[in-house]
């Protein structure tokens, strides 16, 4: 899978403290292990890489080629799954359902409830780029900053 | 069975001079021998917990020198001070004292307040002091208005209008709160001149605590002054003196009283009791509150909510002056601790006093309110909750060992960065300037205050 990373994303991604081979890794890996969810011509990965998790959501309309749209991160464990709402407009890779439902969600021995995409299959969680990027982050930022 | 573990020079007690001191470990205590060749030898406990004192060492910051010094001479520390080129640390809080009178006279006081003359310096010498403050400290600046008993100026909104006018950022009052609690118009014109915090002297919640440490039973007064902050807005750090034969076995309730406060309530501040100042007793060192003693109280007494583990180093100071914990207030009453020795030492010390300057002016502001997401009914998020809760309903717990003639580190000294500002343009470590001899001789509190005192 060729994996391509336009300007602007490049930049988005640099700001978050993300490395471009990473988010190579993460397309890459989840091609290979077919594990990714799909809306449209838009697929969800994630990878644990050392100790965050890393996000990227692609374009994947051109054949053989995913073009980055977007990439976040965070810190925290995803936990056991709380609970199931409707069914999303996300499919896994393989056409099964995913719904919007809550997950644990832990950091540094502190277990909250957060909103996630879920595949109730594997109970398999994502969190979305709107929820890590702000909630997460600040959460996270508020433990870091104690050690600062 | 005793090791040395470490060389440093400190006062003699009796003479204040500059003398060599050596550290040894024994039966698991640190402590400082020190002789004076005309006044003998003193042995004083410093540390409970030898590997705790060695461990302290990973919390060391990488020192930050002030970037304008009033005082060229070096070498001759602590008896040349203003700061000098030898000082390793910037300031983080300045202590700006606008009398030396008090509506009280305590047992217990580290300023000596209403002896000897009368320091009330004029709104010009005070405009002199700010210069001096914003000359050489770098920004966002804190200022601790402090005295004696400030409130018992009336001027002081104006004192107050006139830093905040001159660009100092934050200002907390030092008080004890009586003129506070009897008079909250008063407080309204505080509050509205500018100060952004009480740091208000609360040794505890026994009328028998304050005959021993204010001379008479404050209780009252105390709970006055909270509930008028509660009404009009004004945020507070309990200051709490803490000593073996007063209250050390009360930490527990002050701290239950704190958490039901807050958000009022921002921090207790337990200071283990300095025998500088007027203090009524040669002290021993069963008369003492080593850091490791009060840890141990505060999670003895709070059975667990809080551990030791839970209080580290501000690394903005030397290591072994002070420990702080944050914790948040949960919906249940609870302590949520955010701070653990588990997770490190700071990963970035060279900015360290920076941060402090800012975690003073304003805790959380860090967490921008843009951050936090209301969620829709059905996708609930208890995670913006927490942030949202952590912002108001915190508490931290923290404490300052001050060192007294006894105790004192010359390398405590040049790492101290809570100065206080006089009017001869000089910023001098606050237990430096406050020390005094068995005798009451000081090396600098009652030679400049004299100086500038009302003829």
């Amino acid at each position: 899978m060729q994996v391509t990373i336009p300007g602007d994303v490049k930049e988005l991604v640099a700001k978050r403290g993300l490395k471009e081979s990473d988010i190579v890794d993460v397309v890459n890996t989840a091609e290979k292990e077919k594990k990714y969810l799909k809306k449209g011509n838009d697929a969800l990965a994630k990878k644990r890489i050392g100790d965050i998790m890393v996000y990227v959501m692609c374009d994947l309309s051109g054949k053989g080629t995913a073009v980055v749209k977007t990439a976040y991160s965070h810190k925290m464990n995803l936990g056991k799954v709380v609970n199931l709402m409707s069914e999303s407009e996300w499919k896994t890779a393989d056409g099964k359902p995913v719904s919007d439902g809550h997950i644990e969600v832990e950091y540094m021995t502190v277990r909250r409830n957060a909103p996630a995409l879920v595949v109730p299959e594997t109970g398999d969680a994502f969190l979305e780029e709107y929820l890590a990027v702000k909630t997460i982050a600040a959460a996270e930022g508020l433990f870091e900053k104690k050690r600062a | 069975m005793n090791k040395v573990i470490g060389h440093t020079n400190s006062l003699c007690p009796k003479c204040l001079r500059t003398i060599p001191a050596t550290k040894i470990a024994e039966d698991d205590k640190v402590y400082l021998i020190k002789e004076c060749p005309e006044h003998g030898t003193e042995k004083v406990l410093i540390w409970k917990g030898v590997e705790d004192y060695l461990d302290m060492k990973r919390y060391a910051s990488v020192p930050v020198r002030p970037a304008k010094v009033a005082v060229k001479e070096t070498g001759n520390c602590p008896n040349i001070c203003g700061l000098c080129p030898d000082h390793i640390q910037n300031t983080c809080l300045v202590v700006m004292e606008i009398t030396n009178g008090c509506n009280l006279k305590c047992p217990l006081c580290f300023a000596s307040a209403n002896e000897r003359y009368r320091f009330n310096p004029s709104l010009e010498v005070i405009r002199g002091m700010y210069q001096t403050i914003l000359d050489y400290v770098e920004h966002p600046i804190c200022v601790q208005i402090s005295g004696g008993e400030p409130t018992i100026r009336d001027d002081l909104p104006d004192i107050i209008r006139m830093g905040k006018e001159m660009g100092i950022d934050h200002i907390e009052l030092n008080t004890n709160g009586v003129r506070l609690a009897d008079d909250i118009e008063f407080l309204k014109n505080v509050k509205k001149a500018g100060v952004d915090t009480l740091y208000f002297s609360f040794d505890g919640l026994q009328g028998e605590i304050y005959k021993q440490t204010c001379g008479r039973d404050l209780l009252d007064k105390k709970l006055k002054c909270i509930e008028n902050c509660e009404k009009v807005g004004m945020g507070i750090t309990l200051v709490c003196v803490v000593s073996p034969n007063i209250n050390l076995d009360r930490v527990g309730e002050i701290i239950d009283f704190a958490k039901s406060k807050v958000p009022t309530v921002k921090g207790v501040h337990f200071q283990p009791l300095a025998y500088f100042g007027r203090f009524p007793i040669t002290p021993k060192d069963s008369d003492r509150v080593t850091i490791p003693d009060l840890l141990r109280e505060i999670e003895e007494q709070t059975k667990g909510e809080l551990r030791v583990d839970n209080f580290i180093p501000t690394s903005c100071a030397n290591i072994h002056c002070d420990a702080k914990s944050m914790s948040v207030v949960m919906e249940d009453g609870s302590l949520f601790p955010l701070t653990s020795r588990a997770l490190g030492p700071p990963k970035d010390t060279s900015t360290i006093a920076n941060k402090t300057r800012k975690e003073i002016a304003d805790l959380w502001r860090f967490v921008e309110d843009s951050l936090i997401i209301d969620e829709e009914d059905d996708k609930s998020n208890e995670w913006g909750d927490f942030v949202d809760r952590a912002k108001t309903n915190y508490l931290t717990v923290s404490t300052m060992a001050f060192q007294d003639a006894w105790t004192s580190e010359t390398e405590r000294f040049a790492n101290c960065c809570i100065h206080t500002v006089t009017p001869d343009g000089k910023l001098i470590p606050f237990c430096l300037f406050n020390i005094n001899s068995q005798d009451g001789k000081t090396l600098y509190r009652h030679e400049m205050w004299a100086k500038f005192s009302e003829k």
